[in-house]
């Protein structure tokens, strides 16, 4: 079986990593209330948790859900590199377009 | 039977030097292109969210419903679970839970669009038409083609699964195409988690 399916993980393990996704996103709301209560430090630290927070769920879901951590390199390699492509570019236009600070 | 939704690879699918059957090949080509696509529209919004368009306009992010896409978001989120557990199901030669988790799939998806839909109602009730200023333009093509696409989604779960109960299980074939279309509905799944992050929760 090409990609390793052996070693997918069971119904149990996908509820779990379910509640972990809730709990994540559950988090991520919780810090959007809690950004208008903290002074301008916590504020500063909310966008980057927020980001964290979801690119953990990203992972999640791609590696676990789509099985991306158990199939061949070449599949990784694709779609790691389409997403980082992407974001590159977008990243550089928005901050050419003034949009995001890179800098 | 674990073969049927797991890979064709010893099944005579479609072979390439990979050793990747080259459906599943194609579709994982597919969504990193969709990368750009979502990409491009994000990127759009991100353009226009900050900017003044005059006085007594009105922006999307001044009528965000947190606490009600919250719930959206988690329901879509939990459709990837039932949809993972009905590849898992098929998998097991478990063709009821198969049929099962992908009419709940579809349910959850269509709660979730359903959302979509009364959210943009409400918007429009307000006053936020499409036209009325670059952000609003921006944020109903980025919200409105990912609603497109779970729409999409849910027709090819309820295909899947309306196949499964006339014919009372699916075949060794239709077992990939349970993969494919398990992997395009997680992949909107992700596409979410971007969009509820960055259009959403950082105003």
């Amino acid at each position: 079986m090409a990609g390793g399916a052996h070693h997918h993980p069971q119904p149990r393990q996908y509820v779990s990593i379910a509640i972990v996704l809730a709990v994540l996103t559950a988090a991520e709301v919780a810090l959007f209330y809690l950004e208008a209560g903290v002074d301008a430090i916590g504020q500063n630290l909310t966008v980057p948790a927020l980001l964290i927070l979801s690119a953990l769920k990203f992972y999640l879901v791609v590696a676990m859900f789509m099985h991306l951590r158990f199939e061949k390199r070449l599949l990784s390699r694709f779609f790691t590199s389409g997403a980082i492509l992407a974001g590159a570019l977008y990243l550089i236009t928005l901050s050419v377009l003034g949009a995001v600070v890179l800098f | 039977m674990a073969d049927i939704a797991h890979g064709h690879e010893e099944g005579g699918g479609h072979h390439q030097l990979t050793g990747i059957d080259s459906r599943k090949l194609g579709m994982w080509v597919f969504l990193s292109s969709e990368f750009l696509f979502f990409g491009a529209l994000i990127n759009n919004y991100l353009l226009f969210k900050g900017r003044d368009f005059g006085p007594g306009t009105l922006y999307p992010v001044e009528l965000y419903d947190i606490p009600f896409t919250s719930i959206s978001s988690f329901v879509l989120l939990m459709s990837s679970l039932t949809m993972v557990l009905a590849h898992s199901a098929l998998a097991r030669g478990d063709q009821d839970q198969t049929k099962t988790w992908l009419f709940a799939t579809a349910l959850l998806g269509t709660i979730f669009v359903s959302g979509q839909f009364f959210e943009f109602g409400e918007f429009i009730l307000h006053g936020l038409k499409l036209n009325i200023n670059p952000a609003a333009s921006a944020f109903y093509m980025l919200t409105g083609f990912h609603g497109l696409h779970v729409v999409l989604g849910i027709l090819m779960l309820l295909v899947l699964a309306f196949k499964s109960m006339r014919t009372g299980g699916l075949s060794e074939a239709e077992g990939l195409n349970v993969e494919l279309v398990g992997l395009y509905w997680h992949f909107v799944d992700i596409i979410w988690i971007v969009i509820f992050v960055l259009v959403y929760l950082i105003q």
